[in-house]
C-alpha cells in the first residue's frame, strides 16, 4: 500500500495566487508547477471573494498523464481522480484542496487551465461566496450581459458571435457570481469555449480544429477563444442584464420582459444541491442568487444564426443605454 | 417559458439514499452506520463494535455507498493524507474518506469489493494508519 502524506512532504514553493476573484494560498514541491499556475493567476483583486488553500505534492518519478476522470462526493468532501497517480481531495468546509500528481501532470498546462482550475471553482466556490450560474457572460464598456438558457439554446455560439463582433468575452457556459457591498461581480474561469459539432457551419475557422470528447462525454470543439477567434477576454465584470435565450423555428427575434420570480425559478433550477453539512455555504449562496434574480431580465426568443442573434443583442444594449441617457 | 425543468443529475452521487441505518451507544461513543447496502451496513457495524471492545476506539459516523456504476479497474491500494483528511483508493472506483476531526468515515465501494474485504482490509488500513 502506497501512503502519501502531503502534510509530511516538503512543499517549499509557496505563492499567493488569484483565480476568478478568489485568493489561493498555494504550496507545492514543484517549482515548475508554481510557474505554470502563475501564468494562470489573475492580478490581485481588492474585491476578491474568498480564500482557499491548495497543496500539491508532485511525484517527479511518475509520468502518468491525466487519465479518465472519476468524481465522487459525500458531505463536505469531493474526490476527483484522473488515474491512480493524480488524486485531488477537496475539503469544502476547510476550503482546502490537497493533491498528489505525477510530474507529467504537473507540467500539463492545458489540464490546469481547462480542467483543474474550473473544477476547483465549481467545487469550492460555494464556500467562498462564488455562485456558479449556468450562463455565458459578455462585457462591453464595463457592463456585463449574462446569457442563460437551456442546453442547446445557443449560449456558446452566441457568445462567440458577440465576441467576434466586439463584446469582451468572460465565459460561455458557467459564470461565477460574487456579491460585494450590494454589487454583483461576474467572474469567468480559464475554461475553453465549448462548441458542438454543428457550430462549424457558423464559424469557418473551426474547420482547422478537431473535435474532442469533453469531460461530460460530449463530442465538441474545445478551443481558446482568444487564440481561435481573436476575442478580447475579460476576467470579470459587473452584470447589468440577464437574457434568457429561447430558440424558435421561424427567423426573427423578440425580447419579452421576465419577472424576478421567473428569473429566480431558472436560477434555482440550475444550481447544484448542497448537502446539509454545507448549510452555511448554502445560506451565503442564497443571498447572491436573490441579488441576481433582481437584475433586469428578458427572454430573447429568436430564430436564425448566432450572428443574427448577436445583432439583436447589440441593438438591445444600445437601446438600454439610450434609455439611461434620455 | 420557465416551466421546463433543468434536472441536475447527482454526478457526485452525494444524495444516494441510505436506508440501512444501524446505531449503537450515545454521545462521544455513538456508532452510526448508514448504507444503501444491507450487507455493508451490518458488517461494518459488527466489526466496529468488536473493534471498540478491543481497543476502546471512540464513536464513529459511517456513510458507505455501494457504488454500482463505479469502475472496477484495479486492486492497488493507496492513501493520500493531509491534515484531518485521509483518503484511501482501491483502484479508482473504491474510495474511503476518514475525517479524523469529525470522526466520520465516508465512502464509495465498487461492485467487486466485498463487505468482507472492506471490514478486514480496507477500513482497518485507513483507521489504523499512523500519522
Amino acid at each position: 500500500m502506497q501512503v502519501i502524506s502531503i502534510g509530511q512532504t516538503a512543499l517549499p514553493h509557496s505563492r499567493e495566487l488569484y483565480f476568478a476573484g478568489a485568493a489561493c494560498e498555494f504550496e507545492t514541491s514543484s517549482s515548475e508547477l508554481v510557474r505554470l499556475l502563475e501564468r494562470l493567476s489573475t492580478p490581485a483583486n481588492a474585491s476578491r471573494s474568498g480564500r482557499f488553500s491548495m497543496r500539491v505534492a508532485v511525484d517527479e518519478l511518475s509520468s502518468e498523464p491525466a487519465g479518465t476522470p472519476h468524481f465522487r462526493g459525500l458531505h463536505h468532501v469531493v474526490i476527483a481522480s484522473f488515474g491512480s497517480a493524480n488524486v485531488f481531495v477537496f475539503d469544502i468546509l476547510r476550503r482546502r484542496l490537497s493533491a498528489t500528481v505525477s510530474g507529467t501532470l504537473a507540467r500539463d498546462y492545458r489540464f490546469w487551465k481547462e480542467k483543474l482550475i474550473p473544477i476547483a471553482h465549481g467545487v469550492l466556490g460555494a464556500a467562498m461566496g462564488l455562485v456558479p450560474v449556468h450562463c455565458a457572460c459578455l462585457e462591453s464598456e464595463g457592463e456585463g450581459l449574462l446569457i442563460a438558457g437551456m442546453s442547446g439554446a445557443g449560449k456558446s455560439t452566441l457568445s462567440v458571435a458577440l465576441a467576434e463582433g466586439g463584446f469582451n468575452y468572460v465565459s460561455d457556459d458557467w459564470t461565477y457570481i460574487s456579491r460585494h457591498d450590494d454589487c454583483l461581480l461576474a467572474h469567468g474561469t480559464s475554461a475553453p469555449v465549448k462548441l458542438l459539432p454543428d457550430a462549424v457551419k457558423h464559424f469557418q475557422n473551426l474547420q482547422e480544429h478537431s473535435l474532442q470528447i469533453s469531460m461530460n462525454g460530449e463530442l465538441a470543439y474545445e478551443v481558446d477563444i482568444a487564440d481561435v477567434f481573436h476575442a478580447q477576454v475579460e476576467r470579470n465584470c459587473e452584470p447589468r442584464w440577464l437574457i434568457f435565450l429561447e430558440r424558435m423555428q421561424r427567423r426573427g427575434g423578440e425580447f419579452v420582459p421576465m419577472s424576478s420570480a421567473e428569473t429566480r425559478s431558472y436560477l434555482d433550477s440550475c444550481i447544484e444541491r448542497l448537502p446539509r453539512q454545507l448549510s452555511e455555504a448554502a445560506a451565503m449562496r442564497e443571498q447572491t442568487i436573490e441579488s441576481v434574480a433582481l437584475l433586469p431580465c428578458w427572454c430573447l426568443q429568436y430564430g436564425g444564426s448566432p450572428q443574427f442573434a448577436a445583432n439583436l443583442l447589440w441593438e438591445f444594449v444600445a437601446e438600454r443605454r439610450a434609455e439611461v441617457c434620455a | 417559458m420557465m416551466n421546463e425543468s433543468c434536472p441536475h443529475p447527482d454526478l457526485l452521487r452525494r444524495f444516494v439514499a441510505t436506508p440501512y441505518v444501524f446505531t449503537k451507544g450515545d454521545g462521544l461513543n455513538r456508532i452510526c452506520v448508514e448504507s444503501n447496502d444491507l450487507e455493508i451496513a451490518w458488517s461494518v457495524r459488527h466489526s466496529y463494535i468488536a473493534r471498540t471492545q478491543r481497543s476502546k476506539a471512540g464513536g464513529l459516523y459511517c456513510k458507505l455507498i455501494r457504488d454500482r456504476t463505479a469502475p472496477a479497474d484495479g486492486s492497488e491500494v493507496s492513501v493520500v493524507s493531509d491534515g484531518n483528511l485521509r483518503v484511501l483508493h482501491r483502484g479508482s472506483g473504491t474510495i474511503l474518506i476518514h475525517d479524523l476531526e469529525k470522526s466520520e468515515l465516508l465512502g464509495f465501494i465498487c461492485p467487486n469489493v466485498t463487505a468482507q474485504e472492506l471490514i478486514s482490509s480496507l477500513i482497518p488500513a485507513l483507521l489504523d494508519l499512523k500519522s
